[in-house]
């Protein structure tokens, strides 16, 4: 059954083949059941490994990363770096994202371990039975501008320990003149309610963030308006930017 | 979502869904974690390393389909090659190689420590039946970070005998843990 592509099952799982011999030997490998079996037996070999508790956060830094694909792959250093000098989540808008492309649920995951929340605490107690993997459930959208609006947006739902947290980022806002104010809503059914609101930066960018611990489940939409004051219960301005979430996330 | 295969829930992924990649990350972040921590001997590099691995899985780079095997085993090698990577590029000393060590009670769950118990008594059961030439070369390879080019130059063997060393060493692997598979209690539903 050895042939010569069999013999570069090694370079293969050593990763050393070039494009060219990967595709050849791949194509081998869909047709050679051995060396097929011999690539599973090796999906076994991290059992010979003393099995370890993963480090508290893991999940959401590595999750947070994964799923920030505006930008290349940041170094854990740099994550670290981020997590060790964090900046009020009041503050956010002004301090965090200049940046052109933001980082969502880093920066979602990032508030989270901000705000004092239940299982940091569990995890870093060290508990012997705490669990390895909590209850995270993220969601992101990007925000369809309306027709007339030149903005670009980004929204991020953390569901939580029973909590939702819901992060929303603008760039290329229109600057709000008087007492007007982009507001924030979520709605259920078309029944919207006002989750924050921001006015731009000199830079025409905002962030809000807002967390509900009640009625967290079965939104289905996010949008912005721009609305005429600050507090309204309804809207009273147009709708600049909008989204559909997924009522299940 | 629990009963769906690897390999669906790597599709959905490719199709960005995010779930899914938070399914198959719960699936194998602690086997993953626990392979690379042994490997790299840092905590903090073996979440690099896995970072990277599932950076990779998202972006779709170097793709994966049923024709290469198990999804596990695919990410095994990935994940083998992210350390490789890491500790090459931070001229890290990787863990002393020993023995092979004995698995030892952690705080997990009684339901995970059992398939990890399990698992764990196959595989060694089945690296007792390779030589102990055949035992380091798997070791080397997958344990200590060593590419087959390194292994040669630290062993002092020509890299094409390294090479056919390591390739008998997994296939006489993969048939003593057939073995010991069928003679036990086989319970992989991931990989229906």
């Amino acid at each position: 059954m050895t042939n010569v592509n069999c013999d570069q099952l090694i370079d293969y799982l050593n990763g050393t083949l070039n494009d060219e011999e990967q595709k050849q030997f791949e194509a081998h490998l869909a047709e050679c059941p051995e060396c097929r079996e011999i690539v599973d037996a090796t999906g076994e070999l991290p059992y010979l490994a003393d099995p370890v508790e993963p480090n508290a956060g893991m999940k959401s830094r590595i999750l947070g990363t994964v799923f920030d694909e505006g930008e290349q792959p940041a170094s854990l250093a740099e994550e670290r770096a981020k997590r060790d000098s964090p900046s009020p989540p009041a503050t956010m808008a002004k301090r965090g994202f200049r940046t052109s492309k933001w980082t969502p649920l880093v920066a979602a995951a990032l508030l989270v371990s901000l705000l004092g929340n239940a299982y940091a605490f569990y995890e870093l107690s060290d508990q012997p039975d705490a669990p390895t993997a909590p209850e995270v459930a993220f969601e992101t959208v990007d925000l369809q501008a309306s027709e007339t609006f030149e903005g670009t947006g980004t929204a991020a739902l953390v569901h939580e320990e029973g909590a939702l947290n819901l992060l929303v980022q603008a760039n290329q806002l229109e600057p709000t003149s008087g007492d007007q104010v982009y507001q924030v809503w979520l709605l259920k059914d078309g029944q919207p309610i006002p989750t924050g609101a921001f006015t731009p930066s000199q830079e025409n960018e905002g962030a809000v963030f807002f967390s509900l611990d009640e009625d967290t489940e079965g939104w289905d939409t996010i949008a912005v308006t721009l609305e005429p004051n600050r507090g309204n219960e309804t809207p009273q301005g147009e709708v600049v930017l909008s989204a559909a979430i997924d009522p299940e996330a | 979502m629990e009963n769906i295969s690897d390999a669906l829930l790597y599709e959905r992924v490719r199709g960005k869904d995010k779930e899914a990649l938070e399914e198959l990350y719960d699936r194998y972040e602690k086997m993953l974690f626990s392979y690379l921590c042994k490997m790299t001997g840092d905590r903090d590099l073996a979440e690099e390393a896995l970072q990277e691995v599932f950076v990779k899985v998202w972006r779709g780079v170097g793709s994966y389909d049923e024709g290469k095997g198990k999804f596990v085993a695919w990410l095994v090698t990935m994940s083998r090659n992210a350390a490789v990577d890491l500790i090459r590029k931070q001229k890290k000393p990787s863990v002393p190689l020993d023995e092979i060590a004995e698995v030892e009670s952690t705080d997990s769950s009684v339901e995970e420590t059992a398939e990890w118990q399990e698992k764990s008594e196959q595989i060694h059961q089945a690296v007792r039946h390779l030589s102990e030439e055949q035992q380091k070369m798997v070791h080397l390879f997958y344990f200590k970070g060593y590419t087959h080019e390194t292994i040669a130059e630290k062993c002092g063997i020509p890299l094409g005998t390294v090479k056919s060393r390591i390739r008998l060493a997994l296939k006489k692997l993969k048939t003593s843990l057939q073995m010991v598979q069928e003679g036990g209690v086989l319970d992989d539903k991931r990989e229906l």
